[in-house]
């Protein structure tokens, strides 16, 4: 810990700071764009950073990666359309909030619960990346696979439309994952011969077109209202109150995005997604979730960013990176010389303190900017919808199409604005689909490698410990609230 | 009416004046190409392997050429798309292809939509990365000769990418030249995922670049065995090649530029010439060194063409025997 403060003290020097002062903010902006995600940024950027010296490279690519995690929220919770794909969980009930008028109260427990779950996941990185670097070991296809199926379990409870649409829902993401180029076969499964498809269905254009598209449409069909509008109530910043009711949402998002981030072929969006299961599975509030909550907003938010403490773990410690920014912040290090690994924390510790010093920073920046630009951003509510939404389906457009620079992606975003207007029309929510749409290609894969390495003896599952005590914790956590629920009509009964 | 007989006479006039300003365009071209900014069109999405080295590559190129360059990213159909994109541009060099095996078998497969073999003309190579056979710390062979023994006794289980992709062909290629069994294959998305899976002993052996698990082989997780190259690599100095324990087998990870076919032999020259100059830069050559791969990946035509052409060669004939060819 003392040469953790050697290391915040090195970055004191002002040259360092404005560095990562520019960083934060360009990816808060850039995240908060659509279709200009921190990965695209630091890709960009990263041939300037090899001018610098290597602490200077890694504070500035850190900063990005950080701040472009919670800038996705702001348009998440503003206009429907998750900048990062990271934020689509804090649509959820980020938009429902800002459609009431509580656009601050929900921009503010953003950058928060974000800042909280990165400083968690900065010291858990500081003081345990050695140990849990390891950990990354014990996670091979099955374990995955288990912990895929406890992500899936909750499949029928969220987006508050009742089980069985809820399922259908996930069972039509799940579906989606399939699409494109079997890993384990080689062979082309539901893409008619179009080439766009080969590499699936792609992310961002599914989620822009489920929430921006669809609520486009959605508003279209309401042009004639008059929609009442409390300039005042929009930039409120959450009370204590507030947080002290997502106290335990920021909680468990920290502890669960740290861990998610810290397992390679994890990222953010799993992290927000399952947290936000699990927050809403211990909440007092269930009803709540997606009409609102704001403790479906400071769960995902904490794990988005704790997960990109978590997943600087395996980048540092293993030379793996767990992401796509992680991907290319290793590129960065790499160019300047740093070779990551064990070694690095015996043998450049400074290096490695004042890079997580730097992410602090970054933390503690956006939380000020965050908390200070709530306001202004929250204004962004009171646009009229006829200029709104519009200019919203212009940046979509764009957004869809950027990273591949392929049409296709925008032809699937609109066919997904088509999905989810149906969807609202006949009461299905678009979280399900989302789940089922991250984690289907995971559970069907880590399945088939499962299998293959067991060499198709479905009983090899039991002689895993870690997948055994998943398997366990999903089941009790699935059985129990049935449990409950017979015992309590039993004693009403009884009572009666 | 008017408005017609003006459209004609508007079309007349710059028929008529084409050639007058075709003549001086001509000339221009031949005392200098690159005449406009030049778009290198990978198949990555940016920060992926074959992004990130086009644009080290970059830094240097627009001081040699004179011109700007320009990525395109155009992902999709492993490649397919890129190859669409650069058929749709005209043949004159200003349109670069940075190409990957991944590339030749989407060709070979017949997802390239009209683009042949023939029509990929090399220009320049960029890296070179061999394949080395890795196995983690836990294995029961420790030397390369131990481990050839046990797979021509056993089927084991080797971690690649995609099911007939680039990985997949490496490893049949080479179960094929040492004469062992040919492996189970289990697939993972990609290089990382499979050095832990070494480490943790889901998977038997895998062929992987020297950098990939190179913290893992720092640290004494995963042991290299045998250089699938034609010498050894500066970097693992005491691992054995192929040839060394008596058999031929070489493989490797290669991306370079290459153009379609029709391009003018002077400006091929020129592309070829400045390409190679470019990745001759510091930077560059920091780059090739800090991601372990040889200062020689860089390679002029003739190499580079002989390189794609046996893998062409090699690529076509082990789909067919894996029967993943269509």
């Amino acid at each position: 810990m003392l040469e953790f403060l050697g290391g915040v003290q090195a970055i004191m020097t002002g040259e360092l700071l404005l560095v990562v002062f520019i960083g934060t903010l360009l990816g808060i902006f850039v995240g908060a764009l659509p279709g200009l995600s921190g990965s695209t940024t630091s890709a960009l950027l990263l041939p300037l950073t090899v001018t610098m010296n290597p602490v200077t490279a890694i504070a500035f690519l850190g900063a990005i990666y950080c701040a472009a995690n919670y800038g996705g929220s702001i348009t998440a919770i503003l206009i429907n359309t998750p900048g990062d794909p990271s934020a689509s969980v804090t649509a959820f009930d980020g938009y429902p909030m800002a459609a009431r008028g509580e656009a601050g109260r929900a921009l503010g427990m953003s950058a928060v619960a974000s800042t909280i779950g990165g400083i968690f996941s900065v010291l858990v990185l500081v003081v345990a990346t050695p140990l849990l670097s390891r950990f990354a070991y014990s996670f091979g296809p099955p374990e995955y696979f288990a912990l895929a199926v406890f992500g899936l379990s909750m499949l029928g409870a969220v987006g508050g439309a009742g089980a069985l649409k809820s399922l259908i829902a996930g069972c039509l993401g799940v579906l989606l994952a399939c699409v494109g180029m079997d890993l384990t076969t080689g062979v082309e499964r539901f893409t008619f011969g179009l080439p766009d498809l080969t590499d699936g269905i792609s992310f961002v254009p599914v989620l822009t077109g489920l929430f921006a598209v669809a609520e486009l449409i959605e508003q279209a069909t309401r042009l004639d209202e008059k929609v009442e509008r409390l300039p005042m109530a929009a930039a409120r910043l959450p009370s204590v109150a507030d947080f002290r009711k997502a106290g335990k949402s920021i909680g468990i998002g920290s502890v669960l995005g740290t861990f998610i981030g810290v397992l390679p072929a994890l990222g953010a969006t799993t992290a927000a997604i399952i947290t936000y299961n699990e927050v809403r599975r211990f909440s007092r509030h269930k009803e709540e979730f997606g009409r609102g909550a704001i403790e479906g907003i400071a769960g995902p938010e904490a794990a988005n960013n704790s997960a990109v403490g978590g997943s600087m773990v395996p980048t540092l410690a293993l030379g793996i990176p767990g992401s796509a920014t992680t991907a290319i912040i290793l590129a960065g290090l790499l160019v300047q010389g740093v070779r990551p690994g064990p070694h690095l924390f015996t043998e450049q510790p400074q290096f490695l303190y004042a890079v997580f010093g730097s992410m602090l920073a970054a933390n503690l920046i956006f939380l000020v900017l965050g908390l200070f630009l709530a306001k202004l951003f929250a204004m962004i509510t009171l646009i009229p919808n006829a200029i709104l939404w519009p200019a919203v389906l212009f940046c979509s457009v764009i957004g869809a199409y950027a990273p591949n620079q392929a049409m296709g992606d925008v032809w699937t975003m609109l066919v997904f604005g088509i999905v989810g207007f149906l969807f609202r029309r006949h009461g299905f929510s678009p979280a399900p689909l989302v789940m089922g749409l991250v984690l289907g290609q995971l559970v069907e894969e880590s399945l088939k490698q499962s299998l293959i390495i067991f060499d198709q003896r479905w009983m090899g599952f039991l002689e895993r410990p870690v997948a055994v005590t998943l398997f366990a914790v999903t089941i009790v956590l699935f059985v129990l609230p049935l449990l409950f629920q017979g015992y309590r009509a039993m004693r009403a009964r009884a009572a009666r | 009416m008017a408005r017609t007989f003006t459209g004609a006479l508007r079309r007349r006039t710059l028929l008529a004046s084409a050639p007058l300003l075709a003549a001086p365009a001509a000339l221009r071209a031949q005392e200098r190409f690159p005449s406009r900014p030049i778009e290198v069109v990978t198949h990555a999405g940016v920060g992926g392997g074959t992004d990130i080295t086009a644009r080290m590559m970059m830094v240097q190129a627009p001081a040699e050429f004179g011109q700007e360059l320009v990525v395109v990213n155009r992902v999709g159909g492993s490649g397919a798309a890129a190859l669409a994109y650069a058929a749709s541009k005209p043949r004159d060099g200003h349109t670069l292809i940075l190409v990957t095996q991944t590339h030749l078998l989407t060709i070979m497969r017949g997802r390239a939509q009209g683009i042949a073999y023939d029509d990929i003309v090399g220009v320049a190579r960029a890296t070179e990365d061999p394949q080395v056979l890795m196995v983690g710390k836990a294995s029961p062979h420790k030397t390369a000769q131990a481990f050839l023994a046990a797979a021509k006794e056993q089927k084991l289980k080797f971690g690649t990418t995609q099911v007939g992709g680039v990985d997949h062909l490496a490893v049949f290629g080479f179960a094929r030249q040492a004469g062992i069994q040919q492996p189970t294959i289990v697939p993972f998305r990609g290089g990382g995922d499979i050095a832990i899976n070494l480490v943790s002993g889901n998977i038997d052996a895998a062929l992987l670049n020297p950098s990939e698990p190179e913290a893992q082989i720092r640290a004494g997780d995963v042991i290299p065995l045998l250089t699938l190259h034609e010498e050894r690599i500066a970097t693992l100095p005491n691992v054995p090649t192929a040839k060394e324990v008596g058999f031929t087998s070489v493989h490797a990870t290669v991306r370079g530029f290459a153009v379609l076919k029709g391009v003018p032999e002077d400006r091929l020259a020129i592309l070829e010439e400045k390409l190679v100059k470019s990745m001759s830069s510091p930077l560059y050559r920091n780059y090739l060194d800090s991601t372990g791969q040889a200062r020689s990946s860089v390679a002029g035509r003739t190499v580079w063409q002989a390189q794609l052409d046996a893998f062409n060669a090699e690529g076509r004939e082990a789909l067919a025997a894996l029967g993943v060819a269509r």
